[in-house]
């Protein structure tokens, strides 16, 4: 049983004017247990539509959509899932601690595991100093941090980030990075929205792009980050200079050459080298980044 | 149970952290603390006239705290964006709707009781100085207090059903004072329409009439003021019907409530 299973979902929203609006058209995915799988596209491609509609806040026009083998419009689905709402909002008259309380209390949590999970996510997203101050007084990146504890303070199954590392400074997106590593190591479902290609590619094991509420395709990170790789660079020393059909030579200092070379010359570069007696110091891959990937669906997706 | 114990909680909490609310109670207090310096403008009634006006003023102030905890009660969660993160909890919309009505009208009995108390020590000075023929009838106008909560616990829940079918606050607030008034004079209207007036008019002019009076919360029955100033006898057959009748309604509504709240969206 996957963790999250999509089948040919699809919202259409009628507009004021007898028009109508396709948010989602036709989506079919999968997230196995265990996986982080990143959901990138650019605004308005119904990223934030398809996690509203597995949360049950909007109720799909066609299809169907699981989460543990639940049916999302079934309030016990959310039981095992962690939810994130993109720029999230929590009852500001509470201070975190009380609103920590309540969320507890929505999974039927004693008070010993609460006391025991409330101080844990309070230090893991370093909000042990603002737990008794009023969430009216946070700033924005304390609100998300706060967006994230509430998520994993019942340690769910599964995980659903609208847009985690939004309005977070950089000690903040390094924080939530981790986290989400962690949380791989500890074989949770990681399912999270992102525009921000960056983001993808250090955490995730998959990621689908999806542009005017179309699914265009789904690929493993990996798969795409060596698909991608368009030569390398390599140093040596032990030796004064360096020609080769299709080979750029720079002459650093030290007495190190950098070499780079197109990825199918790779091999006889490197006899060359060994042949002359060259010591090979870094090998490196240039690649071609995920955001040029995701640029390059996008365009094909706008067509 | 805990899920809707910790609704009704939270709502409480919101409700007792909100500074609008402090102000109006603020206002409420200083209207009973005037009782008696007005009820001398009475001559002879000041014993009377402190319980009218101690009354009335308690019921003008459950009918603000009413209004505004109704007509915001979704609708600022809506606007602050906090549904998002709630109803993604395990918690069904109908859990969440009751949780609310419980804690709004909780907070409508406990404010009721509150100045029911301030409004009790203020009639007792008031009787005090001016001592009347007729003894006070504390268990009557304690009856008056307890119909008026219950009034304005079935406003309370007019107001969470136009705030679950609206996005704005201004329209379950003006709709709320709406039936209100409606609801005040419907049952003269009424009486007005089964009489002599009604045979002039067109049947289905009476049965629009007849059709308004049966929907819309009859508050008329609830207004007991006269017989705790007066002393005047209580049918209790008449008040459990009463009762009954705003537990019906409240059910029936909330059940409405429910039903259009869970098949709304929210993008």
């Amino acid at each position: 049983m996957n963790a999250i299973d999509i089948r040919n979902l699809s919202k259409t929203y009628r507009t004021r004017k007898w028009g109508r609006v396709d948010a989602l058209q036709d989506l079919t995915l999968s997230v196995g247990k265990g996986e982080v799988f990143g959901f990138l596209g650019p605004n308005g491609a119904g990223k934030s539509t398809t996690i509203k509609t597995l949360m049950g806040l909007i109720s799909p026009s066609a299809g169907t959509a699981q989460m543990a083998g639940v049916p999302v419009g079934d309030a016990r689905c959310r039981m095992k899932v962690g939810y994130l709402p993109e720029n999230p909002a929590f009852y500001d008259f509470l201070t975190a601690r009380e609103y920590l309380r309540f969320v507890a209390a929505m999974f039927g949590m004693s008070p010993q595991e609460t006391q025991a999970a409330t101080g844990k996510v309070l230090g893991l997203l370093e909000l042990e100093g603002a737990a008794d101050r009023p969430i009216r007084g946070f700033s924005k990146g304390m609100v998300q941090r706060l967006g994230l504890a509430q998520a994993m303070l019942h340690d769910p199954e599964i995980y659903v980030l609208d847009e985690p590392m939004s309005g977070l400074d950089p000690l903040g997106r390094a924080l939530v990075k981790n986290i989400i590593r962690d949380l791989k190591q500890q074989g949770k479902t990681v399912f999270f929205s992102t525009h921000i290609t960056a983001d993808v590619e250090v955490v995730c094991d998959r990621v689908g792009v999806i542009v005017k509420g179309k699914l265009q395709t789904v690929n493993a990170v990996h798969e795409l980050l060596a698909a991608g790789v368009v030569g390398y660079q390599v140093q040596v020393t032990g030796l004064s200079d360096f020609s080769g059909e299709g080979v750029e030579v720079t002459v650093r200092g030290g007495g190190i050459l950098e070499l780079q070379v197109p990825r199918e010359l790779l091999s006889l570069t490197l006899e060359k080298l060994g042949s002359r007696g060259a010591e090979i110091t870094l090998i490196e891959p240039n690649r071609q980044d995920l955001e040029s990937f995701f640029l390059e669906v996008v365009a094909q997706g706008k067509k | 149970m805990d899920v809707f114990r910790a609704t009704v909680v939270m709502t409480f909490r919101w409700i007792l952290r909100d500074r609008v609310l402090h102000a109006i109670l603020a206002v409420a207090l200083l209207m009973i603390l005037l009782v008696p310096a007005l009820s001398t403008f009475s001559m002879r009634q000041v014993q009377e006239l402190s319980i009218t006006l101690s009354l009335s003023a308690i019921s003008f102030v459950l009918l603000m705290v009413t209004v505004l905890l109704g007509a915001s009660s979704v609708w600022r969660d809506i606007e602050r964006r906090y549904l998002a993160s709630v109803l993604t909890l395990p918690i069904s919309r109908t859990v969440f709707l009751l949780g609310r009505f419980c804690g709004i009208a909780c907070f409508i009995a406990l404010c009721g009781v509150v100045l029911g108390a301030a409004a009790a020590v203020i009639i007792s000075v008031s009787s005090a100085q001016y001592p009347s023929d007729i003894p006070i009838h504390w268990d009557k106008i304690g009856l008056a207090l307890l119909a008026d909560i219950a009034k304005y616990i079935m406003l309370a829940s007019v107001g969470i059903f136009f705030s679950t079918v609206s996005t704005s606050f201004y329209f379950p607030f003006f709709a709320s004072i709406g039936i209100y008034l409606a609801g005040s004079g419907s049952q003269e209207v009424y009486e007005y329409v089964s009489g002599q007036f009604g045979k002039e008019m067109g049947s289905v002019s009476v049965a629009l009439f007849k059709a308004v009076y049966y929907l819309i919360p009859n508050f008329a029955a609830f207004d007991l003021k006269v017989p705790a100033i007066y002393g005047v006898p209580v049918l209790p057959a008449g008040l459990g019907l009463t009762f009954s009748y705003a537990v019906l309604y409240c059910a029936i509504l909330l059940c409405v409530s429910s039903y259009t709240f869970s098949r709304r969206q929210f993008p």
